[in-house]
């Protein structure tokens, strides 16, 4: 990846809010033209990485190059090429039609406007004679989602944001928002960074995946996180669940550490317990959802083992080996010594 | 009970009639409290909204005394007024006193703090998610002020009624600054008073009729306007 292949590079960020650390990335590169999906729990620090992103925020410490350029935010050559669309959108208290011109109107773009929104609410599935002079009150959850959407596409920009687009639509409107932010990507060649709970969907959508724990950044997707209470035990910790299972870990990089990440690469699906001692961990579970990685043509696989969700990457060949399907009772195994200790 | 009957009757009746008496103090009532508000909207707005919008040192406490302001009793008022407009005060060779000028000044500084503190926590309560919305769609600094300002105009146009209903339905002041001139300074509520005073139940009911229907109008206006 080239410099000029990338639209964004953050380094060194840190963002507090208070004392609280929120956004804590060493460094992030986005390539422009990319769809980018953002996983982690509620307080991951997903919306704040996102307001980063759009210049609505500034980080306390590091830099954010645009196209290798520092910017700051309310920087006029920012503000109309990036454009985030928030979890709970807010229309103005005015039409539909000057909902979605609202952004050409202050940028002086209005030649053809009506043809424009006519061209933005069909992306978005909406039609322009039912729609255009409804008032923002007029609108269910999920067509005010659309139009907020409609009013960021008009402007075609050059990074598109979203920040739980279906979180609250049905399963049409998610479709089409999917179908409204590919085009943008392929028609325009926006880039796409959106957080989202609903991996189906966003794994359908993105080229890569970041997954946010505590405001760190993992590159390499979703990946099991492990948050203590531990014990300690001999040479080792131990974190016990509430049905007698233990999970072992090395304690070597412990220190002042909260969570531990167990990487899903380091993870192995079997049927049945070994005597192999390499896994110093095999955790009985149920499968509850599998997922298709389109990308990649991998499947997700995520186990409940008590209370705990773990999730693996298997191949087509290893679920049709092991017959695996939802509900069915499985064991991971995995070493104490294949741990990441996390502050 | 019949006086309260007779006092319905009587006010329909000088209303069609035209009596001068009754209109002229009408009058003296509308131009007033029209002035007074445009003076208390045009300052009060701004005043509130940067109060409202911006975070400073000593934010809270000009809240405090904003909020204060708003329990300031009509006759001190008036009285303040009219020590700076009588011939001894600093005002006085403006000739303001026993004028509808001088009783316009008192309900500024009556409806100034109400128009400044309800914009303000109207102001204060934007959803944070409309900045956030404003900046990503692109809108520079003074679109984000013209557009909140744009938001909240219903609750605007509130404040701006309330301190309306404040002004047009006072006594103090008119009375101290404007002296209760007949066809010159005689406001509504003034005359309501001397006629209850002198025993004239219906005139003063009459007149009450009237004020209700000034008050009645405005409202109307405003839920027009809201629809609109």
């Amino acid at each position: 990846m080239t410099k000029k292949d990338l639209i964004y590079y953050l380094k060194e960020i840190r963002h507090f809010y208070g004392d609280t650390k929120v956004l804590e990335i060493d460094d992030l590169k986005i390539e422009k033209g990319s769809i980018t999906g953002l996983i982690g729990p509620n307080g991951s620090g997903k919306t704040t990485l996102l307001r980063v992103l759009a210049f609505a925020e500034k980080p306390k410490f590091g830099q954010i190059f645009y196209k290798g350029r520092p910017e700051f935010p309310f920087s006029s050559t920012i503000r109309s090429k990036v454009t985030l669309l928030t979890q709970k959108p807010y229309l103005l208290k005015r039409t539909v039609f000057e909902n979605i011109s609202y952004g050409l109107k202050i940028r002086k773009d209005t030649d053809k406007l009506e043809k424009r929104v006519i061209e933005a609410l069909n992306n978005v599935g909406l039609d322009f004679k039912d729609f255009a002079l409804r008032k923002w009150h007029e609108l269910s959850g999920g067509e005010a989602q659309r139009v907020a959407m409609a009013a960021r596409l008009i402007l075609k920009p050059e990074v598109l944001l979203l920040d739980e687009p279906t979180a609250s639509v049905d399963t049409e409107s998610a479709k089409l928002i999917r179908k409204a932010s590919l085009k943008a990507r392929d028609v325009w060649g926006t880039t796409l960074v959106i957080a989202s709970h609903d991996l189906q969907w966003l794994y359908s959508i993105s080229d890569k995946q970041f997954s946010l724990f505590k405001g760190n950044i993992f590159a390499t997707g979703i990946e099991n996180i492990i948050s203590g209470p531990f014990e300690n035990l001999d040479d080792k910790v131990v974190k016990k669940l509430d049905d007698g299972q233990i999970i072992t870990l090395d304690v070597t990089q412990k220190k002042e550490c909260i969570a531990v990440i167990i990487r899903k690469k380091n993870i192995t699906i079997e049927l049945f317990e070994s005597t192999d001692k390499i896994f110093h961990n095999q955790l009985s579970g149920h499968i509850v959802s599998m997922l298709l990685e389109e990308k990649r043509g991998d499947i997700m696989v995520t186990v409940f083992v008590h209370d705990l969700t773990f999730v693996l990457r298997v191949t087509p060949d290893q679920i049709s080996n092991l017959d695996l399907y939802p509900g069915k009772k499985v064991v991971l195994k995995f070493s104490s010594s294949d741990v990441e200790w996390i502050k | 009970m019949d006086f309260i009957v007779a006092g319905f009757i009587k006010a329909i009746e000088l209303l069609i009639s035209g009596d001068y008496s009754t209109w002229t103090a009408v009058l003296a009532t509308l131009k007033v409290s029209t002035i007074s508000m445009l003076l208390s909207v045009g300052a009060g707005l701004p005043c509130g909204f940067l109060i409202g919008y911006f975070d400073f040192k000593g934010k809270k406490h000009l809240r405090t005394i904003l909020d204060t302001l708003l329990a300031l009793p009509t006759v001190f008022i008036g009285l303040a007024v009219y020590a700076f407009i009588s011939r001894q005060g600093p005002l006085g060779e403006l000739g303001l006193l026993f004028t509808l000028t001088g009783i316009a000044i008192g309900q500024t500084i009556l409806a100034f703090p109400i128009v400044t503190a309800i914009t303000a926590s109207i102001v204060e309560n934007i959803d944070q998610d409309l900045k956030l919305t404003l900046v990503s769609l692109g809108a520079g600094k003074r679109n984000i002020i013209a557009t909140c300002l744009w938001e909240v105009r219903y609750g605007i146009l509130t404040a701006a009624v309330t301190a309306y209903g404040r002004v047009l339905t006072e006594v103090g002041i008119s009375m101290m600054v404007g002296g209760n001139i007949k066809y010159h300074t005689r406001t509504i509520t003034t005359a309501i008073a001397l006629e209850t005073n002198k025993g004239m139940f219906a005139d003063g009911i009459a007149l009450g009729v009237v004020l209700i229907t000034i008050a009645f109008i405005v409202n109307l206006s405003l839920s027009f306007l809201r629809k609109q």
